[in-house]
């Protein structure tokens, strides 16, 4: 079992970080703005050329974190080796800060579903998971953290909450956990739990990272509404407060704003990442009147 | 069947098929089956995102509704084999081939072929390029035996339509030129590679076309320039070399003993 520290993070400051898509590539090597970090999903850079020499450009001035979507770390059939390969060749190139991926699934008989699917809170998908993230971590040589999903079904046979399959998984692999604060808001009003509640059972101390987004809502013919997390507008007021919360809790921790459709020009996504910044310091109190006293 | 797995496949049903019957008797009570089609619906969108972004000028030759409806039944019956949508789609053009709805447009297969082609060359690995000098090394008797390894975006192509120019007249939007093209000037031979200011798809004639083709598919080198007579060899071999077309090479066991 690997230590509970933060391995590597070093590179990753506990302060707000953004998700770097293509389409702002060029536009942050020319104007090379004011960030603390950023992510990127690991399968956008399994090949070569413009996109990778992008990246390793990006990555010479500001830290990297990867962030996987494909592995398939709650597989019944296992984790593709030849993909746990192309991510070990990502990180021998960009040099991550951090590297994480998901409680989900998404391949079964070798067809990858191309979302991240819901598991059922089993002690088998427990036993599964955790095989899995030792595998990773022992081919890896480094922790990776696991990101709670946001999930639109659940399972008859599921018998473990959420955040205490989360806390398990931290437990018995020495992984961290990638709080993704905008999930546990999603799948909280999915599923009728208390967002808040959720919050306070994850374990302090594990917890390497925080994600923020925005979500979408889908209204049924019978009036009921689910939250789609499809990552496409603002971070809501109601995230915001769960955030402040979870740094309450949790204490100053790199936080991501994630923005996948939809995508907004840069400077939007810079001033989600301020606001989140001056939530880290004024809850840390290390605000400018806070270090002036 | 451990319920994990039972599990997974009745998900992949309900994804793939649209047949929910199996996972909607795992779920939990009170949650409707109807929740299920957002991941359908997800995989349906990603991965037709993904053709679409593959294959722009199939898209537009076609237009959007038909595009669609083409790459649902696709993804379908061609799901991903490796979570890498960069390369999804290799299987496109041979689909698009015998899609009945799309017979009227039988250059369509050849479009999607170079389409595919365009795509491999932007996400192919990079590689160092092969330094000539390195093949003077090797002893003069193992010579007939070297082999050269393609740099990975390469792909050679041969065209029974003139899609690359169908493919250049849809994608600058030029439709006059498309309607210019004629349909029955017969095969063509193209070349598609990285290069440092991008991909290029460039027209090569039979003979050299045919020499380079040998060469990546790892005939010896002696073997190739043996096979063809009609052009300058040594110098197309020469220009390979400089342009980075090859990016190592190995020796094959000899095949031609002296009989006993």
């Amino acid at each position: 079992m690997l230590p509970p520290s933060i391995n590597d993070a070093s590179s990753i400051p506990a302060q707000a970080g953004i998700g770097l898509r293509f389409q702002h590539h060029q536009v942050v090597i020319d104007t090379r703005p004011a960030i603390a970090w950023m992510e990127v999903h690991t399968e956008n850079y399994m090949g070569g050329g413009t996109p990778v020499r992008c990246l390793e450009a990006i990555r010479r001035e500001t830290p990297i974190s990867l962030h996987g979507v494909g592995l398939s770390l709650g597989s019944a059939e296992g984790i593709d080796p030849a993909h746990l390969e192309r991510i070990r060749k990502v990180a021998e190139r960009i040099e991550p800060g951090l590297m994480s991926e998901h409680i989900a699934w998404n391949v079964v008989g070798g067809d990858y579903l191309a979302d991240l699917l819901p598991l059922p809170m089993t002690e088998e998908a427990l036993d599964v998971v955790c095989r899995h993230v030792d595998q990773t971590q022992t081919f890896l040589k480094r922790q990776i953290l696991v990101e709670n999903p946001s999930t639109y079904v659940s399972f008859g046979n599921s018998v473990i909450p959420e955040w205490e399959f989360m806390s398990a998984v931290a437990r018995r692999t020495g992984c961290a956990i990638l709080c993704d604060v905008n999930n546990i808001c999603v799948s909280a009003h999915n599923h009728g739990w208390d967002a808040s509640a959720y919050i306070a059972a994850l374990p302090v101390g594990t917890i390497g990272e925080i994600h923020l987004a925005g979500y979408s809502i889908r209204t049924f013919a019978d009036g009921s509404t689910l939250r789609i997390d499809d990552h496409g507008s603002n971070v809501s007021e109601e995230v915001w407060t769960l955030y402040r919360q979870a740094i309450a809790r949790f204490g100053a921790v790199p936080t991501l704003i994630e923005w996948d459709n939809d995508i907004p020009p840069l400077d939007i996504l810079l001033d989600e990442a301020r606001h989140a910044t001056q939530i880290i310091e004024s809850v840390n109190g290390t605000s400018e009147h806070a270090a002036a006293a | 069947m451990p319920p994990l797995l039972e599990l997974q496949k009745a998900m992949r049903r309900s994804i793939l098929l649209g047949d929910r019957n199996n996972v909607s008797a795992m779920l939990s009570p009170g949650i409707s089956p109807g929740r299920l089609d957002i991941y359908r619906n997800t995989f349906l969108m990603t991965l037709t995102r993904a053709l679409r972004l593959c294959f722009p000028a199939v898209a537009k030759l076609v237009g959007d509704e038909f595009f669609e409806g083409a790459a649902q039944i696709f993804v379908g019956e061609h799901p991903p084999r490796a979570a890498l949508l960069d390369q999804y789609g290799g299987k496109f053009a041979d689909f698009l081939g015998c899609f009945e709805p799309a017979e009227s447009a039988p250059y369509l297969g050849d479009v999607a072929r170079l389409e595919w082609a365009v795509n491999t060359a932007l996400h192919a690995a990079d590689a160092e390029r092969l330094d000539p000098a390195q093949l003077t090394g090797v002893n003069v008797e193992d010579q007939g035996r070297i082999c050269l390894m393609p740099e990975p975006s390469i792909s050679l192509l041969h065209l029974v339509y003139p899609a690359d120019l169908i493919w250049n007249a849809v994608l600058s939007g030029e439709s006059a030129a498309l309607g210019e093209i004629d349909l029955s000037s017969g095969p063509v031979e193209v070349l598609v590679e990285r290069r440092t200011t991008g991909v290029a798809v460039d027209r090569l004639p039979r003979k050299p076309w045919r020499f380079l083709a040998m060469l990546c598919a790892g005939r010896p080198i002696e073997a190739a320039i043996g096979a063809e007579q009609d052009f300058d060899v040594p110098t197309a071999l020469a220009e390979h070399l400089s342009a980075g077309r090859f990016v190592g090479f190995y020796l094959v066991p000899t095949i031609h003993e002296e009989p006993i």
